[in-house]
């Protein structure tokens, strides 16, 4: 199978990566990048572990070709925090107890922060709707939702 | 899964991939059921044409009536501010379906060409009385959307034949569009059964002059319940006579009986959903009118 | 409440938060080394067949692939837990669909599935069996016809195609039903349910010149990982390491072996290492899912409301092979008797055979079936008495001092405190506020599993302090917990404390990550470990002090006598040149909790150690038509002894009572002719964002004379109760009594309409 050559920009740096055309921006992002903060589960967008954010929207990156990225701005779960701070919503689902094994909440994170961007100050009933395409199975989602909300509002008070 | 990848930057480059790959080929939308169907070994196309460059496509024009792109994403339908009031249920069949990942990646036209019987924006669509048009080296054609369905994950679409847009007239004046959905669960849902309805009202607001109800999930194709919608047309559609608008349809479909649900079940569904669905309509008749 | 503490019982951030909201924690799903190849199980299509022929040239020949291997490339063992009944792939015979029967490696994960395709496989069916009922009719096939010659624990009781009765006895139930004034009999059936944990099961295997493997892998307990992988490669356990690369949650389902011996096993024929990760299709027809169940109960009350005799039994569908099986029958009855005092009791469990999926332990193994059951037949009885169903349970429930079903002598029970409050909490006073909304209870009993923990502990040369344990920490925030009693003990602030954990070679034994064990005895071998710490960091600082150890206090990392003091870090650097180190060993196994061994047999799990006791209350409305379920509150009250971390705690409970409301509301793995039909997340329906409500969490502390600080498990309990909590409050809004699981919307519309039309 003929590779094709891509030019991917993940979290502003520019990849060049050589790859069959089958493969996925998860592939690429977890094999080919060693980006492992982007989760792999049921590859099938009914999971969203591997949710990434492509020109500022949220996307399952298991049924995205890598191929189809080229030109777009991909932002991974390394991308977020700046000069070795945390985001705020990072730094919300530490405070808030958010996080218990962890594994979808990269994914739920990217979420959160294209949802704020474009919903800066929330309901609690909008964060789950906007949330509803993560799957978590160990935290029942409350604290999940609290931390969203005090990140709006920390974010809020940053503008 | 494996394959050659083709990236047309327009649409006469598209169409002549089509022609040049027929069967062996696929057009690629949003690729929320393409890459999950290759995904399982469903399908194996040996090329595979992605649309997302080609440029137009994925315009909406409200000029009255309404012409979707086939690369509208359901996103852009949830967000549009004309899909409200009484086009609602086209905003209501859109904001159901996955989770926002999926939404926003999800095409109207794919949508369409996948031809699930369980899809959620065609039954909206086919309450609208849409048209797709399709696109191949021997011109344009006009399919009506009740047309174009023929049973699961099977359309009138030749291979290579590309779906260009989907386009509904207006709505007349005294009427209004509603959707609902049943699931066993509240997001990320393939519905059990969904409901789309239209009606329009007469002058005086009193009798219904024209009825639409679409069914997905109880038929190999989303399909109207047309001995329901007869009923209705002529009549005062008092809560009587939308609950047996509701029994006749739960009459005429053909659910089955399967992992989601029990084909008893989603006849009760139906009769419950399409009454409250038609209820819906006069609601927001109604509420134009004041 | 933390009174007097400086660290325990405060809602302190989990030490691991930072790594997993960057992305940089690796689990064992990302888990990689150079050179590695993939690898791929080739798995039964067919319920119940011999195999009549296997050949796997065409796939050994594929372009890629470096190994395929079958039972006759690997050892003819037999494993398990307590039958030993499983081999490494299917040997003559096929027991369920999805079971192993060959493996292939090759360079890329495509070129391992095309290996797949191509091996030639014959079956030659043989009748199935695929029910409860069908393998318990006489006359019915036998899923090992070699049963009897297995290995077992000694005290099972296996016949046939029952791997174990285990049974409870009281007093006598027969004339406790002629004393009763009503006698009440009812049957209640659940389905499978999957963990469903985000992260599939993973390994990868590496040997080493020396002919030793090490195996990185996402399981909760390594070392049973260690000895399993000793057994069937015939090695001894030194020359098995296991490492815990990272879990992404586990609830039970990464306890036994996954796939770290299909790895192990192309490992060593391939000379590479080799990786596999599992599917979701793997996970919802070949992993290790909780038994559906059956259950019948049999109980006699007076009219005032007495209960004075029960008979229960419950039989748990264990698959094609006994796994947790026989353990979880027993565990069962303990949960069928109920938090109650009851004079006469005759309960028994049974796991049974079937050829489907072996199931294995998931979040209170057997608690939400059995709970089910009994909760809304209490319900049902208050109803049928005119009784308040709280009222009910007050006059019925245990309290300190009472005895439990096998003798146990019952203390710190918390029970009544968590009934009022709960169902204070949701306004039990106004139960039916308007027409097809209600409001439901549902209480329950529950262990701390005993097993034994060991760490070692030590201090730095900065003043920090180093645990190592062999726990893994599998997202509950346990190891958390336990180093915030160690720091506690050692005056030193969590942030102080850097944790080693889950490696068969370098951290010692751990009997795993379930049954609500870990904090418990976690913390409590830290507690040693800090004793002893403490005696060495005396002992040196005496010298250098000139004073006697007894007259030494440890503040604020220094040890301090009079205007004098040394800092830990000082001692440290010191103690690395007077000799050794300051560092100590602690261990902790819980002590066994007595009980009447003349009540008990083929019961492997004989009593509740530390129990913890919880009620849930929840308010919902029903959609009379589609019979869907909005829920406006839910409440847990759980007594948890003493809480450690709040904040972990209440995840627990929202975490646990999410995974209760999935069980009783949306998810089942559904199986037809022994073929699942929903092996994908779209038709196997875990609850979203939207379906999971705000859970409002009441913490009551009546302490365990065992855990540290009085603490009792918490991770498990909260998955019990919601089935019946929720059946309880549909059958208050609607007067319909739904008896099997899930409640679905079609389960309560239909219902209704079938009730309408008699």
């Amino acid at each position: 199978m003929t590779r094709i050559a891509l030019q991917l920009s993940i979290n502003g740096e520019r990849h060049e990566v050589v790859t069959e055309p089958h493969r996925t921006l998860l592939d690429v992002l977890r094999a080919d990048l060693g980006l492992t903060g982007t989760k792999e589960n049921c590859l099938e967008a009914e999971c969203g572990v591997c949710t990434v954010l492509l020109d500022g929207r949220a996307v399952n990156a298991c049924i995205l070709l890598a191929a189809q990225c080229q030109g777009r701005d991909v932002l991974t779960i390394e991308g977020l925090e700046r000069d070795g701070r945390l985001h705020p919503l990072q730094q919300a689902f530490i405070d808030h107890g958010a996080v218990q094994c962890g594994y979808c909440i990269p994914a739920m994170i990217l979420s959160a922060k294209a949802f704020l961007d474009e919903c800066p100050a929330p309901t609690e009933s909008q964060v789950r709707e906007a949330l509803a395409g993560n799957l978590c199975r160990c935290t029942g989602y409350q604290k999940i939702a609290d931390a969203v909300l005090a990140a709006a509002r920390d974010l809020a008070h940053l503008r | 899964m494996s394959f050659y990848y083709h990236e047309p930057t327009s649409l006469a480059e598209a169409i002549a991939l089509g022609e040049e790959f027929g069967a062996d080929g696929r057009f690629l939308a949003g690729g929320t059921d393409l890459m999950i169907q290759m995904r399982r070994g469903k399908l194996d196309p040996r090329h595979v044409v992605s649309l997302h460059r080609i440029p137009g496509l994925d315009d909406v024009s409200v000029d009255g009536a309404v012409t979707l792109g086939t690369l509208v994403t359901h996103r852009t339908l949830e967000r549009h501010p004309a899909f409200q009031g009484r086009l609602r249920a086209l905003r209501e069949g859109a904001e159901v379906i996955g989770g926002r990942q999926v939404r926003n990646v999800a095409t109207v036209g794919g949508n369409i060409a996948n031809a699930s019987p369980a899809a959620d924006i065609v039954p909206v669509l086919l309450a609208l009385d849409a048209t797709v048009k399709c696109v191949s080296p021997a011109g344009e054609r006009a399919i009506p959307l009740d047309a174009f369905l023929v049973g699961p994950g099977e359309t009138v679409r030749q291979p290579g034949e590309v779906l260009t847009s989907v386009r509904f007239p207006a709505l007349p004046a005294r009427s209004a569009t509603a959707f609902l959905k049943a699931g066993r669960r509240k997001a990320m849902e393939i519905s059990v059964v969904c409901v789309a309805a239209r009606l329009v009202l007469d002058e005086e607001g009193e009798r219904c002059v024209e009825a639409r109800i679409a069914l997905g999930a109880v038929a190999p194709r989303t399909s109207r319940a047309q001995s329901a919608e007869r009923a209705l047309e002529g009549r005062t559609p008092t809560p009587e006579a939308l609950r047996q608008a509701g029994r006749l349809a739960a009459a005429e479909c053909r659910p089955i009986n399967d992992v989601r649900a029990s084909a008893r079940y989603r006849a009760h569904l139906v009769e419950t959903l399409v009454s409250r669905a038609l209820g819906r309509c006069l609601e927001r008749i109604a509420e134009e009118a004041a | 409440m933390a009174i007097g503490t400086r660290v325990v019982g405060r809602s302190l951030a989990r030490v691991d938060a930072a790594g997993k909201v960057s992305g940089t924690a690796i689990y064992g799903a990302d888990f990689a080394l150079p050179g590695m190849l993939h690898g791929k199980v080739f798995r039964s299509t067919t319920p119940h067949a011999r195999i009549v022929r296997l050949d796997v040239a065409r796939a050994r020949a594929v372009p890629g692939v470096r190994a395929v291997i079958t039972a006759a490339d690997v050892p003819a063992v037999r494993y398990g837990g307590a039958v030993k009944d499983e081999t490494i792939f299917a040997t003559d015979k096929v027991r369920y669909i999805g079971q192993p029967v060959a493996a292939a490696a090759a360079s890329t994960a495509e070129a391992a599935e095309a290996a797949l395709a191509a091996i030639d496989v014959v079956y030659e069916p043989l009748p199935a069996v695929l029910d409860i009922e069908t393998a318990l009719a006489s006359g019915a096939p036998l899923i090992h016809e070699a049963w009897e010659g297995y290995t077992a624990i000694p005290i099972l009781q296996r016949q046939g195609n029952v791997c174990n009765r285990a049974r409870i006895v009281v007093g006598d139930v027969e004339r406790g039903f002629e004393d009763a004034d009503h006698v009440f009999e009812h049957r209640f059936r659940t389905a499978v349910v999957h963990q469903g944990y985000t992260e599939p099961r993973a390994a990868v295997a590496s040997w080493d010149s020396g002919g030793q493997v090490t195996v990185w892998s996402n399981t909760q307990l390594p070392f049973e990982v260690q000895n399993t992988l000793a057994e069937i490669l015939e090695l001894p356990p030194s020359k098995i390491r296991v490492v815990v690369a990272g879990v992404g949650g586990g609830f039970g389902g990464k306890l036994r072996i996954g796939v770290e011996h299909f790895a192990a096993f192309l490992a060593r024929k391939c000379g590479r290492p080799v990786k596999l990760l599992t599917t979701s299709e793997e996970e919802l027809t070949a992993a290790y899912p909780r038994q559906g169940a059956l259950v019948e109960l049999k109980t006699g009350v007076t009219s005032d409301g007495r209960i004075v005799a029960k008979a229960g039994r419950i039989w748990l569908d264990t698959g094609a092979f006994a796994g947790s099986g026989p353990g979880v029958a027993s565990v069962a009855t303990l949960v069928l008797a109920g938090p109650y005092r009851i004079p006469n009791l005759h309960l028994e469990g049974f796991a049974v055979y079937t050829n489907k999926t072996n199931c294995g332990s998931y979040r209170a193994p057997s608690g939400p079936q059995a709970n089910f059951a009994v909760e809304s037949q209490m319900d049902i009885m208050a109803d049928a008495l005119g009784l308040d169903p709280l009222e009910f349970r007050l006059k019925n429930i245990v309290r300190d001092g009472d005895e439990g079903p096998t003798g146990q002598v019952l203390n710190a029970v918390g029970l009544e405190e968590c009934l009022v409050k709960a169902a204070a909490a949701i306004g039990w006073k106004n139960r039916r506020p308007e027409p097809g909304r209600g409001k439901g209870l549902s209480c329950g009993w529950w262990t701390t599993t005993g097993g034994s923990s060991g760490v070692y502990v030590k201090i730095n040369p900065d003043g920090t302090v180093a645990l190592n344990t062999g726990a893994a920490e599998i997202g509950t925030g346990a190891l958390t917990g336990a180093a915030q009693v160690l720091a506690e003990e050692l005056g030193v602030d969590l942030g102080d404390i850097s944790i080693v954990s889950a490696d068969t070679f370098s951290t010692p034994f751990d009997l795993g990550a379930q049954g609500s064990r870990t904090a418990f005895a976690v913390g409590n071998a830290c507690r040693a470990a800090a004793t002893d710490l403490t005696r060495q960091i005396f002992a040196l600082a005496a010298t250098q002090l000139g004073v006697e150890p007894d007259a030494l206090a440890l503040t604020d990392k220094h040890v301090v006598a009079g205007d004098r003091r040394l800092s830990l870090a000082d001692l440290a650097r010191l103690s690395q040149q007077t000799g050794g180190g300051l560092i100590a060993h602690g261990t902790f196994i819980a002590p066994p909790t007595p009980y009447d061994t003349k009540r008990v047999e083929g019961h492997v799990y004989p009593a509740f150690h530390s129990p913890s006791f919880h009620a849930h209350a929840v308010d919902l409305s029903v959609d009379r038509e589609t019979g869907e379920i909005s829920i406006h509150k839910y409440v847990v009250a759980q007594d948890v002894g003493f809480a450690l971390n709040p904040t972990s705690i209440e995840g627990q409970i929202e975490g646990g009572v999410s995974q209760g409301l999935g069980q009783a509301l949306s998810e089942e793995i559904v199986y037809q002719d022994g073929r699942v039909l929903n092996p994908n997340l779209t038709d196997y329906k875990m609850p979203t964002t939207l379906d999971v409500p705000r859970i409002e969490s009441i913490l009551v502390e009546h302490p365990s004379q065992v855990g540290p600080h009085g603490a009792k498990g918490v991770g498990e309990p909260p998955n019990m109760e919601p089935p019946a909590a929720l059946a309880n409050a549909v059958a208050s809004a609607t007067g319909l009594r739904v008896t099997s699981l899930p409640i679905t919307a079609e389960k309560i519309a239909l219902g209704l309409v079938d009730a309408r039309a008699t």
